[in-house]
């Protein structure tokens, strides 16, 4: 411990309070120069009294004795002063120096230069001392106190009371107040000042420790999410560089991290995939297709790649998210499955049409003269087939639609024409229900952009629903103009109907409304879903307004200019490889 | 011109080779049945039919390539083809060089109607 340390561990008192602590640091001060002073004084006396004392009865003067019992009494008292000063009060310390001080100043000297003469002037210090280690105000209590000693001293030796003198102690007192009161106002200012920077930093301090926590913890989160997560993650940033990677990926890529990270779509992709799809891939980082997802083959598995862009406030692009799926199986079930549909589409319709035509040639007689019991036979035999070929179609169309391979072949076709051969297939089974069937063209031109085979079936599913829901009164097909761009087909019958709670779902696949009224009902349930498939690849809209016993309206709204898509296969699902 | 004008069916599928050649009767036609491509092909060599109904669907060679060979021959100048396929696409792009062109699933009576229409001189 050094000499600076231990003066600083001396002087400095312990309390909180600054004002406090710096009077009575100050005292200390004041008190370590005097009593310093004193033991020079006090050990200058001894030196000069000591040799006296061993010299044999030599006199000691008088005022030798004086200032060495004086400089004694100075340093216990200033020592005293400084325990009270450290250990209990400044306030009693300071009033104690002072006021010690300020007797002592009176007996300094003859009482006529105290009272009016050179040692006036001592009086100054302890008033000035007073305002700054007591309190400002304390300057004019010890001007007060010095004017009346000095003026009992002058009484004491019949002087007049020495008005100047007092004027000036006030006065000293004055500016001492002002100046004390001054440096303790700038004094109190500058603390109050820090206490609020204190208060500021320690407030941001504290903002940051909690958002550094909660970066901590989201991160956190998201590192678990991340790596708890299924399906392979990688974070582009803008340069189409990997950034972030998760462990998913690299057991779904068969590469390591390090393989990942740090390297550019194209340098990752190399040897992986084909040309076109990493041409692809990397068109689709940059954000330059509209669609979200794609199926990409990697090495022998079919992955399907989804991109999210990573949009900061300004909406500038700073990255992509992407996420891999190992689709490789489900792309084989889809090529299992789409092989299916058109091996069946094939199997299964071609005995149904031989079935058809042996029939037909039995009724026109080519094998033979029939009996109306075989003519009737042969009907039966027809119909059951037609209806078997009905349900093997939809079944068909179905599993085209869901493998996204279901063409539409878009031609000009008369709207006449097509409702004249629905009639001629539908108009018999419903003359056959006693219902009453009729269909009507509204301002339309008479040659219409479609799929005219594809409006048959949706017409043929939804007049054969409503004749097969009506018992009695009509179903009528309506075509018409919606608006400029669109034209409508409207089938509406005076039928059972169909709840409202049932609408929200009657256009999903094998659905019929679950109820005992309709039980009685058969069908594949496939109708309405394909129709409503169809009436959306057309790029149209299905609408129903009906009710239980208020028959049923379907409205099919189109356009009058659909989409040509050439020989490309309009995939509803976005079949694989 | 009392003889019977003859037609020639292409359609590996038998049933339906049965059914339209018996259309094909119906409308007065004396019909021969081929089942393959290669046959086919061989047979309109020496063989020169007014009417061929050819199925595109065929084992060994195409019925398109039937089809472009019966274009390409001059003596076969006079022939009228009708073509049946199940194939939408296909029916798109024959439809310039056949006289019809048939979508399956066709029926009996249709094919009846519509052969009527290429019907034996003497009897339209």
């Amino acid at each position: 411990m050094n000499l600076r340390s231990v003066f600083q561990r001396l002087m400095n008192i312990p309390v909180l309070d600054p004002d406090d602590a710096r009077r009575r640091k100050l005292l200390n001060l004041i008190l370590l120069t005097v009593t310093g002073f004193s033991l020079l004084l006090f050990v200058g006396a001894a030196l000069a009294i000591i040799p006296r004392l061993l010299g044999g009865g030599g006199v000691i003067p008088d005022d030798l004795m004086l200032l060495f019992l004086g400089s004694l009494g100075m340093v216990i008292g200033g020592c005293f002063i400084f325990a009270i000063n450290r250990y209990w009060s400044g306030v009693v310390a300071s009033v104690l120096f002072l006021g010690l001080f300020t007797l002592m100043s009176a007996f300094s000297d003859n009482p006529e230069q105290v009272a009016n003469g050179r040692s006036l002037f001592i009086f100054a210090i302890p008033i000035l001392m007073a305002s700054v280690i007591l309190r400002p105000y304390a300057s004019f209590i010890f001007a007060g106190l010095c004017s009346l000693i000095v003026a009992l001293i002058g009484i004491s030796i019949d002087y007049a009371p020495n008005i100047p003198a007092m004027i000036g102690f006030f006065s000293v007192a004055l500016v001492s107040w002002l100046s004390a009161r001054t440096l303790e106002q700038a004094l109190a200012d500058l603390r109050a000042t820090n206490r609020e920077l204190d208060r500021r930093v320690a407030m941001r301090t504290h903002d940051l420790a909690e958002a550094l926590i909660r970066v901590q913890t989201e991160s956190g989160k998201n590192q678990a999410i991340l790596e708890s997560i299924a399906d392979g993650v990688i974070v582009f940033d803008a340069t189409s560089t990997a950034a972030i990677a998760n462990p998913a990926i690299t057991q779904l890529l068969g590469l390591p991290a390090e393989d990942i990270l740090g390297r550019s779509i194209m340098a990752l992709t190399e040897q992986h995939m084909a040309d076109d799809d990493r041409e692809k891939m990397a068109v689709l980082l940059r954000g330059g297709m509209h669609e979200p997802s794609a199926k990409l083959r990697w090495d022998n598995k079919t992955l399907s790649v989804s991109f999210a862009p990573i949009l900061d406030g300004s909406e500038h692009h700073s990255g992509t998210v992407v996420v891999f799926r190992d689709f490789t199986r489900e792309a084989e079930l889809d090529r299992m499955k789409s092989a299916f549909v058109s091996m069946a589409s094939h199997e299964l319709r071609t005995p149904l049409n031989a079935i058809l035509g042996y029939t037909d040639m039995l009724k026109v007689g080519v094998y033979g003269a029939l009996s109306d019991d075989q003519q009737n036979a042969l009907e039966r035999i027809a119909a059951n087939t037609k209806r078997m070929l009905g349900l093997v179609n939809n079944l068909l169309d179905q599993a085209q639609i869901e493998a996204g391979k279901l063409t539409l072949y878009i031609g000009p076709f008369a709207i006449h024409d097509l409702l004249a051969d629905l009639e001629a297939t539908m108009g018999v089974l419903a003359i056959s229900k006693g219902v009453e069937f009729s269909y009507t063209v509204e301002n339309l031109p008479d040659v219409l952009l479609g799929d005219p085979q594809r409006l048959n079936q949706i017409l043929v599913n939804l007049v054969g629903n409503a004749i097969k829901f009506t018992d009695q009164g009509y179903v009528r097909v309506r075509a018409y103009r919606h608006d400029e761009t669109h034209w409508a087909l409207q089938v509406s019958d005076t039928g059972a109907g169909i709840p409202k709670e049932a609408h929200s779902y009657i256009f999903e696949a094998f659905r019929q409304v679950d109820d005992p009224i309709t039980r009685k009902y058969t069908g594949s349930g496939l109708g309405l879903s394909i129709v409503k498939q169809l009436t959306t690849l057309m790029g149209g809209e299905i609408t129903l307004i009906s009710d239980v016993g208020q028959g049923s309206t379907f409205t099919i709204i189109l356009p009058l200019n659909p989409i040509q898509e050439g020989h490309h296969e309009r995939a509803t699902t976005g079949a694989g490889h | 011109m009392s003889e019977q004008q003859q037609a020639l069916v292409i359609e590996d599928d038998f049933d339906a080779a049965v059914i339209f050649s018996q259309a094909l009767v119906m409308n007065g036609f004396q019909t021969e049945i081929i089942r393959s491509g290669d046959k086919a092909l061989e047979r309109l060599k020496d063989f020169r039919p007014a009417l061929v109904l050819l199925d595109l669907h065929l084992p060994q060679v195409a019925g398109t390539d039937i089809l472009a060979y019966i274009r390409s021959q001059e003596r076969l100048r006079r022939m009228r083809v009708i073509v049946v396929t199940a194939d939408p696409r296909m029916a798109e792009l024959c439809q310039a060089e056949a006289d019809l062109v048939l979508l399956k699933p066709v029926s009996f009576t249709q094919v009846r109607e519509l052969v009527s229409r290429f019907r034996p001189a003497q009897q339209a």
